[in-house]
């Protein structure tokens, strides 16, 4: 095999995602934006207010059944107020990434939003404060496979014909080839764009979700969601098999059957109302 | 939950959401439709409403299962991932009625 890519290599790559021709206008004014140290969440409101197609996708995220309110958010100041400046900017992230996700990997979209729904709905029976803010790590928790397979977009699908073949997972046939994971690459991505590093941690230990220390309940949540949106089967996250659940994380969460099982036909009723909408 | 057009709507069926128009409910959740309701959706112009019931899969019950093996291979070993396992086998079959 091949030298494995550095992690320093990976990392300036990473940062310099703006500079690609293959990003999207919209991807690249929002990071130039994300960038700077502070912003507010006014500021904020009027990039979104000022571009139809950007108010429209925010507008149809958070009326969907990932985010609490169906149907219920008509204006951007609206959403802006009752979900505040890290979950708008989660947002705002993701519907610019989505474009890339779909482009780079069908499915890992699906996935991705089946993720924010769980995650939520987790939250929400574990009665954390800010339930929102935990669905957009599970929105983005993947971010990082929509930027190494921008950057290394052979030796990624090798990694992903690697984990056909060899019934793995992604995350395994991953760390063959590069000396980091998309864990690590979402991490350096959204550090730039300034998440608090509750939002971080989600991000950077969804496989490893005992390393957190900023946000462990969180980054547990996101990591059930991932297998759980796994086991049902939902979307297409770069491999074909179920990963273990972390055990602490697991009884961390302490989810009851009776939990599970109606987290599950909720994702299925999600999965229904996207795939009707298309 | 499947979503119905109108015109293939027959008497018996029941709204598994409610219908609205704007901020006003027409129908509540758990209408039992009859010829009545249907025709009078219909002059309304609704396109489609939500029923009861098992929605379309785009895949087989067999395929579903087979596919759940498939994806679980590597981790039912582990009691808590074949108590998870069961529990997706169960939902999996729900979606399929009976």
């Amino acid at each position: 095999m091949a030298d494995k890519i550095d992690a320093k290599t990976i990392r300036s790559k990473v940062e310099q995602i703006n500079t690609l021709p293959t990003v999207p206008g919209t991807l690249k004014r929002i990071s130039r934006t994300l960038e700077k140290p502070r912003i507010s969440l006014d500021e904020l409101g009027k990039i979104i207010s000022n571009d139809p197609a950007l108010t429209t996708k925010i507008l149809k995220m958070v009326n969907s059944a990932s985010y609490g309110f169906p149907g219920r958010i008509s204006s951007v100041s609206h959403a802006t107020m009752l979900l505040g400046l890290n979950v708008i900017k989660g947002l705002l992230l993701g519907v610019s990434v989505f474009e890339l996700m779909e482009k780079t990997m069908t499915g890992l979209w699906e996935h991705s939003m089946a993720c924010a729904m769980a995650s939520r709905i987790i939250a929400q029976k574990k009665g954390l404060k800010e339930p929102e803010e935990v669905s957009v790590c599970g929105l983005l928790h993947d971010i990082g496979k929509t930027i190494l397979m921008l950057q290394y977009s052979e030796i990624f699908q090798k990694a992903m014909q690697e984990a056909e073949n060899n019934g793995i997972t992604i995350y395994e046939s991953e760390s063959r080839h590069f000396s980091a994971t998309h864990a690590e690459a979402g991490q350096w991505l959204l550090q730039k764009w300034h998440f608090p590093p509750t939002l971080v941690d989600t991000i950077q230990y969804h496989h490893q979700p005992t390393l957190s220390k900023n946000s462990p309940m969180e980054t547990a949540i996101v990591h059930v969601a991932d297998v759980l949106v796994r086991a049902k089967g939902l979307g297409f996250a770069g491999d074909h098999v179920v990963p273990e659940l972390n055990s602490a994380a697991w009884d961390m969460v302490s989810l009851s059957e009776d939990d599970i099982m109606e987290i599950l036909s909720d994702l299925e009723d999600g999965a229904q109302a996207a795939r009707e909408e298309t | 939950m499947p979503k119905i057009s109108v015109s293939d709507l027959k008497p018996g069926m029941v709204l598994a959401k409610p219908l609205a128009r704007g901020n006003m409910v027409i129908l509540g959740e758990g209408t039992v439709l009859n010829e009545a309701w249907i025709s009078r959706l219909d002059d309304m112009n609704v396109e489609h409403v939500y029923i009861d019931g098992p929605s379309e899969q785009p895949v087989s019950k067999e395929q579903a299962l087979r596919d759940l093996e498939a994806r679980f291979r590597n981790v039912i070993d582990m009691p808590h991932m074949r108590a998870l396992n069961n529990l997706v086998k169960n939902h999996i079959e729900s979606l399929y009625g009976r």
